[in-house]
């Protein structure tokens, strides 16, 4: 469904931020992406969603290479736009309607698809808990409401994949709770970034390590990331420190 | 002590830029200005270009416009204009490429805070502006029309004002925290 065949990315005048990654997600997949600080995670997720476009080999939907050009053909721009989604980390950057149920509807109008939109956009804010604010303006909310809504909105869209930047980073412990069982419970693709070793398992089946030379390191069960030390050194996912002349490996709970 | 000297000459340079009226001065100042810059010429004469390019469009072609229906429009003050803004922005990036600015104004306290104020704040502003930009093409799936352009930006604006305020009282508070303005 998505495809990465080595993809490089370089930023201008910068270190690479991706190298040579190649990967493949299939339809119904629950995948979790982890890596440090600055490993390239949210540059992978801007490449999938058809934002920046990689300097060095292929992405591909479906069979379709996403490409600038490819995103200028307004039926297919269209599709992708709605069929791959992208949570932004910092959801304030989304919204600019005047109202929640705008926000929600937003996407849906550019659809032309005006059906039962007021039943559709009731029903996503019903399903995320924001029912109670359809007439406030977005800016006003919490952060994680804010989260909330532009989850509405970009669900409301019923996309096929959708990809998540730290969904988890600028949440507390019981909105995070909420969000790890709302995440399980969709059927949609999705792609969820964390730098939280403990909380990757609860993010998807599949765990992908991007390390800080920004290659990707690691591609499988989490059961089998958590028995290699090694690899979860090297990306900077768990600390080895001394104390008292012992030396210790461990990964601190987050809650 | 290198870097203040540099401060001094970059400010005497910027000085008497804006005095000289001659086209050939200046495009001897900007021919010197790049050839200090060695091989980075090219670079630094490309971003001076990208960085006055809207600012100086809309002034020269203002300036046409009016001179132009007045009867007083001379291409010799519109090649002044535009070669000595270039100079002068050109100047900048060199300087700004060469030498560290918190030790070029580390001589005066205010200096430095208006300086560390100034760029905290352009570093914060670049990336959520990248942020905004982005965020609102993942979500576009039509062209959208001016109205949400305008609500956009309008949004945008207001974001930036509040992260302004916000960082500036932090970035103080941080200074102050730091001993910066103790006596």
């Amino acid at each position: 469904m998505l495809e990465l065949e080595g993809v490089s990315y370089r930023y201008p005048e910068s270190d690479p931020a991706l190298k040579g990654i190649s990967l493949r997600i299939e339809e119904g997949e629950k995948v979790v992406l982890l890596g440090s600080n600055g490993s390239g995670k949210t540059t992978l997720l801007r490449i999938l969603n058809g934002l920046i476009f990689p300097q060095e080999g292929v992405y591909r939907y479906g069979s379709d290479p996403v490409t600038e050009r490819r995103l200028k053909d307004r039926s297919w721009s269209r599709r992708f736009r709605k069929e791959v989604v992208l949570l932004f980390q910092h959801p304030e950057a989304m919204l600019f309607n005047p109202t929640v149920r705008d926000e929600i509807a937003y996407g849906l109008r550019q659809l032309g698809d005006e059906g039962d939109l007021d039943g559709t956009v009731r029903r996503w804010a019903v399903r995320l808990g924001v029912e109670a604010h359809l007439t406030r303006p977005p800016f006003q909310l919490s952060g994680g409401e804010k989260q909330k809504v532009c989850l509405a909105a970009l669900l409301a869209l019923e996309p096929r994949v959708l990809l998540l930047d730290e969904p988890t980073a600028n949440l507390d412990p019981r909105s995070t709770g909420w969000l790890v069982d709302f995440l399980h419970e969709l059927s949609v693709t999705s792609l969820a970034t964390t730098h939280n070793l403990s909380l990757a398992g609860e993010l998807g089946d599949r765990v992908l390590v991007l390390s800080e030379g920004h290659e990707l390191i690691f591609d499988g069960r989490m059961e089998d990331l958590l028995g290699d030390e090694e690899k979860l050194l090297a990306a900077n996912l768990v600390h080895r420190h001394g104390r008292a002349g012992e030396r210790r490996f461990h990964v601190h709970d987050w809650s | 002590m290198r870097a203040r000297i540099a401060l001094l000459a970059y400010l005497a340079a910027i000085v008497l830029a804006t005095m000289v009226h001659e086209v050939g001065f200046l495009a001897l100042g900007l021919g010197l200005v790049l050839a200090l810059a060695g091989r980075d010429w090219l670079r630094i004469l490309r971003r001076a270009c990208v960085a006055i390019l809207l600012f100086n469009v809309v002034v020269t072609l203002s300036y046409a416009v009016i001179a132009g229906l007045q009867g007083t429009f001379s291409i010799g003050f519109v090649v002044l204009v535009n070669l000595r803004v270039l100079l002068l922005t050109s100047l900048t990036f060199l300087f700004v490429s060469r030498v560290n600015p918190f030790e070029a104004l580390a001589f005066s306290r205010s200096l430095t805070y208006l300086f560390t104020l100034a760029y905290s704040q352009s570093m914060a502003f670049k990336q959520a502006l990248e942020n905004f930009r982005l965020a609102f093409k993942s979500r576009r799936i039509e062209q959208v029309g001016l109205r949400d352009r305008y609500r956009h930006s309008a949004r945008m604006g207001v974001h930036f004002l509040d992260k302004a305020v916000h960082q500036a009282t932090e970035i103080t508070q941080v200074m102050r925290s730091r001993g910066f303005f103790d006596a």
